[in-house]
Parts: C-alpha cells; structure tokens; sequence
C-alpha cells in the first residue's frame, strides 16, 4: 500500500465505500474460501423438502431467469462477475442454512413485503427456500408445541442459525406488556435467549435496527434496537420499512457464502445497500438543481414530475439502495410513485425525517426544550429578542449615556 | 489630524481585507443558505432546463462562500497564536490582567460610558473575546457543514482525490453524536447557528458604531484604514 492509500484508509474507516477493485490475488481467496464454504454446506442434509428449482418452477420462472437474478446479485454485493455461478449455488443451498425469525414490537410488515405480493420474485423465493426453523407469522404450530420447537432448533443448530429479529425491544418501565409464551418471557429475555445461541443476528426493519416506530417520541415502552441489547455476537442492520427483501437476501447469500458478515458501515447496515445516497441516484435530481419544486399535491409540478424536497422528501440526508433496486421487483419505489422520501431507513426517523415539509418548516421542539416552532420560527424570536435589546441599550445611552469630550 | 489626537495602528491591510471578505461571504452564505433550508422563491419560469439550475447557483454559491470561509479560517487561527502585529491568544488567556480588562470594558457598556477605566487605544480583552465566540460559530458552521457536504461523496471519490472526502469524515463525523445522532441533526443545527451568527454580527456592528459615537476615538475608520485615533496624555 503506498502512503496515499495508507492515510485514506486511516481517515475512511467510517465512510461508505465499498473498494470493488481489490486485485486479483483478494478474489482468488475470497474463491477459495466460498468453495469450501459451499462444499461443506453440501455435504450437511437439506432441512427442507423445498429447493429454489422447485420454486422457480412452481412460478413458471426459468433457469435463464434464475441466472439472470444471479448475476444481478453478484453485482450488488459487489462481486466480480466471475462469481456468479457461487452465487447461484448458495441460492440453491439456501435449504441447509437454518434461520430463526423471531418477532418482537413489530407490525410484521418485513414478513409481509417477502411474502405477500402477487408475483413473487426470486429474492422472495429465496427467502421461502431458506431453512426457516420457527417463524411465528408462517409456522402451523402453536403454543407450547411452537416453543418446544423453538428450543429444539436452537438445541439442534446450536452456533449455527440466523437469528432474524423482526421489531423493537421495550425495555422501559412498560416492559412487562409483552410477553412471549406460557412462562411469560419479556421480549428482552426472548431476544437475548435467542440470538445467544446464533451465528450472526440480522435486525431486519428498522424497529429492530434502531427502535423504529414504537420508538418514536415519547417512546411509552422504552423500545430500542437489537445492537442495544445484543452483544458479542456479530450483528447486521437492515433497517427500512419495510426491509428490502433484494438487501433481506443479498445480506444472507453473503453469509451462506462466506460464513462472514459483509463490510458494514458505521450504523452496521451493509455497505453494499446502504452506501448510496437517495438523493444521488434520484430520478427528480434534475428538477431538484433547477429548482423546480412540487409545491402541493397535485400540482402542475407534481404533473411533470418535478422535485418532492419542498414536500419533504428527506432523499439528501437518507441512505438507502431504494432509488436504484426500487421495490416489488424493481415496479416503483416511494418518489417514483410522488411521494418524498421519509429517511425510514435512519436513526430516529419518525421525529427525525417523517415529517412532509422539509426540515426548516418542520415544528421542532425548541431547544429550549418549550413549545414546537420551526427553526426559522425560533431564529426570528432570537433575532427579534437581539434588536429590542440593542434598542434600549441605544435608547438608554441617548439619553442617559455620557459621550467623551473631544 | 486633530491636533491633541495621535494615531494608532489596529488592523493591518491583511486583517482588513479579511474582515470584509468574511462579511461579504456571511451575507451570500445566508441567502443562499436559507434558499437551501426553503426554496423561497419560485421557478415556474417559462425557461427550458438549458440554463435554469437555480438549486445548484445556490448551492454553488454557499459553497464558494463555504471554502473562502475555510481558507480564512484557517489563517485567523494561525495569527491568534502566531500574528506578528498582535497575538489574539494574549488578550483571550484569564490571567488577572485581562480577566480585570474584560469587566471594565463591560462595565463601561453597561453604564453607558459613564464609567471608563482602562486603555481604549489597544485591542481589549472584552471585543477579543467577543470575535473568538465568532470563530468559534463560524468553526462550528465549517464542520456541521463539510459533515453535509460530505455525504454527498458516498461514492469516497471527489474530483480533487478520494483523500478529501477521506479527511472530511474524519473531522467531521464527531458532528452527528454531537448534535443527537442523526444527519438531520446536524442539518438543524446548522440552520440553528446560522441564527446566532446573525445576532452576534447585530450586536457587532451595534457596537462598534456605539463606541465610535461615544468614546469619540473613530474606532468604525479601524476596519477601513486600519487606524483609530486616541487623546495624547
Ligand atoms: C457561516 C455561514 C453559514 C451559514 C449562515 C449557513 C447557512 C445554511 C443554512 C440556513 C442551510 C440550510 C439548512 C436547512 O434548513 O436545511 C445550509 C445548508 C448547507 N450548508 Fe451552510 N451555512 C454556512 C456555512 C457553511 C459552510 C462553511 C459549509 C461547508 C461546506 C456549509 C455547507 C452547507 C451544506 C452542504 C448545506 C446543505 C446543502 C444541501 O444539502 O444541498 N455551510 N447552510
Ligand atoms: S425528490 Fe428527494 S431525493 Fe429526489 S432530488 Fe428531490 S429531494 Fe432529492
């Protein structure tokens, strides 16, 4: 490495950037690693009747279909093309790596945008092909047959499952509103039982990644993310509401494939979907420098597609891979379909960005901690405070003040 | 000159040309910025995409002002320590002197000039002060906005070397823990300091007028020809 690449590597450690240009010895062992990986996963039995080729075939997709979707993986994770027949084969695999989903103060609405279209894509049918050991959306069984199944899984695969999390953790003074199963098991108790015992935990959605919604201000339930309560296990962030089922899949193909989590960055969110700017690969970006402006709905811009940021689209301070692998298939995704973007895959962003005015109109609590004003509101106070200041103090010197003699 | 009156030196060419370089660039870097914040003005003009980039004349200009900023910035902190016509940094440290120098001037403020008790031919503690809480927003407002500017690199490539962006995230990132924790606070903040600037800048140019109609010393020709005038003993 010479001294330019050493200091930008110092300085980078949190930017987002993935290096696709690692040389060829990298990608020769990073082959290696995945053969082996692959070979082993194929000597352990299917965990599952279901394999993707029977799930393509059920949907009438063909192979060329399939390899197709591979190659476009293999792009998003940023691999050379060369890999994609890895790709495929850790498709075909998905059977043999167990997965426990577990829910918590969520909506299961992750669940739901995998499960629930019409004309699933592959990315979805991977997800049905996965070793799902217990889901409590999907599974047939219930109560304490459910939990016996749940301790046998972990029992089972000890070390070796996905622990998927799906929702947020209370674990304020209203911590004790839910429970999970016959002994009463605190969320908390339920998640840390769980992910104890995993490989790796996926916080899939961002109630399970930061809090999400049941975060939102005044957070009743004390609700916080896995990374808060989890630790030493390696974790991966796929925030979003809903998740993306293209980033649910590209994060877990990775991990089939090399048994390791891929670059994260400083939220742990992949890099590979999260190091874009919404706003950098916006379709509205045109209008957004020429200054034309959807000004309410349904106006005369919101007819030519013009730019949402006066409606509050919060694309320049949200990353996220929506703008360019859109959702259901690449149909359409929010600013396509007219409405600004709301940050949901960021921290806070139900007080933060989910607001449709952009942020200098957006009612803020006041620093000084009392009534909601936008910030151009409380500015205004400061300013005005400031001039009747100045004015008396002008007014005071005029007529008590005493200028020196010349 | 007034008989009775000598001349003291208080800004060099350089500190002149600076103070109204920065003033220039603070009023551009509000009007443009609050453009940003709120598009006011609207731009359903019958003109073709040909030379209509409103957005990004805006933008273009707060980060011209941005980068003037900066390149000054840098220099003023150099010269508080190293200046060779006067070292801010003596005039800022509480030793007893100055720490008595500051109170006077205040006093003299508040008593609307009635009560005068220190040295008004030199730079005092007081005014020094005061200009270091403006480098100190004006610093604040460099790194909350390269924290802005910089997330616009996600790529880690700019058109100047992948070092920039690479420099811009290590200054900067402190930025977002420190203003509670998501982009858009920063944003806010941003927007927020951009307020106290205004009002130090009131209060600023108040001042200065109040000290030159009261001490009668033209302290207001400083900033023009780099001299005051004060009694001879
Ligand atoms: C000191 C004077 C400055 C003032 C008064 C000022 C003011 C503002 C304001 C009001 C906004 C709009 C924020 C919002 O409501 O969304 C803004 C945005 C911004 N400012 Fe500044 N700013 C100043 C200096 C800087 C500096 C030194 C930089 C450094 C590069 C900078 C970079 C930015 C950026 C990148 C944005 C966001 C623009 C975008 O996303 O397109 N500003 N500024
Ligand atoms: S619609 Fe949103 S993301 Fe797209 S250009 Fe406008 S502000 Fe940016």
């Amino acid at each position: 490495m010479d001294r330019r690449d050493a200091l930008a590597k110092m300085f980078s450690a949190k930017g987002v950037r993935v290096n696709t240009n690692r040389g060829e010895a990298y990608y020769e062992k990073l082959r290696e690693t995945m053969e082996k990986r692959l070979n082993e996963l194929r000597q352990t039995p299917a965990a599952t009747k279901m394999d993707i080729h029977k799930a393509l075939d059920a949907e009438g997709l063909s192979r060329r279909d399939f390899m197709k979707w591979a190659s476009a993986i293999t792009a998003m994770l940023m691999l050379p093309a060369s890999f994609t027949p890895l790709v495929a084969e850790a498709a075909e695999l998905m059977n043999r790596v167990p997965v426990i989903w577990i829910e918590l103060q969520d909506c299961a609405g992750n669940s739901e945008a995998i499960l629930r279209s019409d004309s699933p894509t592959i990315d979805e049918l991977i997800l049905e092909t996965i070793d799902l050991e217990f889901n409590e959306t999907l599974m047939a069984a219930a109560g304490h047959q459910a939990e016996a199944h749940l301790d046998e899984a972990m029992e089972t695969f000890k070390g070796k499952y996905i622990c998927v999390v799906e929702g947020s953790v209370p674990i304020g003074a209203g911590k004790e509103w839910c429970t999970i199963g016959a002994k009463a098991e605190t969320f908390e108790e339920h998640l840390l039982r769980v992910a104890g015992n995993s490989a790796a935990v996926v916080a899939v959605g961002t109630c399970a990644t930061f809090g999400g919604v049941p975060a939102a201000s005044p957070n009743p339930t004390g609700a916080v993310g896995v990374q808060d309560i989890v630790k030493g296990k390696p974790i991966i962030n796929i925030p979003a509401c809903p998740a993306n089922p293209a980033n649910i899949t590209g994060t877990i193909i990775h991990f089939v494939l090399t048994g390791q989590i891929p670059e994260l960055d400083h939220l742990n969110r992949p890099k590979f979907a999260f190091g874009y700017r919404i706003h950098d690969n916006c379709e509205r970006r045109a209008h957004f420098d020429a200054g034309e402006f959807v000004e309410e709905w349904g106006d005369e811009g919101a007819q030519n597609n013009w730019c949402l940021y006066k409606m509050g689209c919060k694309g320049p301070m949200t990353f996220n891979n929506c703008s360019i692998v859109r959702y259901n298939s690449g149909t359409n995704w929010p600013i396509g379909a007219g409405h600004g973007c709301i940050g949901c895959s960021e921290p806070q962003f139900w007080d933060k960005y989910a607001y449709e005015r952009p942020m200098a109109d957006a009612n803020i609590k006041a620093p000084t901690g009392g009534v909601e004003k936008s910030v151009d509101e409380f500015g205004l106070g400061l300013l005005t405070a400031a001039g009747v200041g100045i004015a008396i103090h002008a007014a005071v010197s005029v007529a008590a003040g005493k200028k020196d003699e010349e | 000159m007034k008989p009775g009156y000598k001349k003291v030196k208080r800004m060099t060419a350089f500190m002149r040309i600076n103070h109204w370089v920065v003033a220039i660039c603070m009023v551009a870097a509000v009007v443009t910025g609050l453009y940003i914040g709120h598009p006011y003005y609207q731009t359903l003009i019958a003109e073709p995409a040909v030379d209509k980039y409103v957005m990004a004349w805006n933008r273009w200009v707060h980060l011209m002002a941005a980068i003037i900023f900066d390149v000054s910035s840098i220099i003023i902190a150099y010269l508080y320590f190293f200046s060779r016509f006067e070292k801010p940094i003596l005039k800022i440290l509480p030793t007893p002197k100055n720490v008595v120098e500051f109170f006077m001037v205040f006093l003299n403020l508040i008593t609307f000039n009635r009560v005068k008790k220190f040295d008004s031919s030199h730079a005092d503690s007081f005014n020094t002060v005061y200009f270091l809480i403006f480098h100190l927003l004006l610093a604040w407002m460099l790194f909350s906005g390269l924290q802005l500017y910089v997330h616009g690199l996600e790529s880690g490539h700019s058109s100047i070397g992948d070092w920039w962006p690479a420099v811009l995230h290590l200054a900067t990132d402190w930025t977002v823990p420190f203003t509670g924790g998501t982009y858009m606070d920063v944003r806010y903040w941003h927007h927020m300091s951009m307020y106290f600037i205004i009002v130090w800048v009131m209060f600023h140019i108040y001042y200065q007028v109040w000290r030159t109609i009261y001490w009668q010393e033209g302290d207001i020709a400083i900033v023009f020809g780099g001299s005051k005038f004060v009694k001879k003993d």
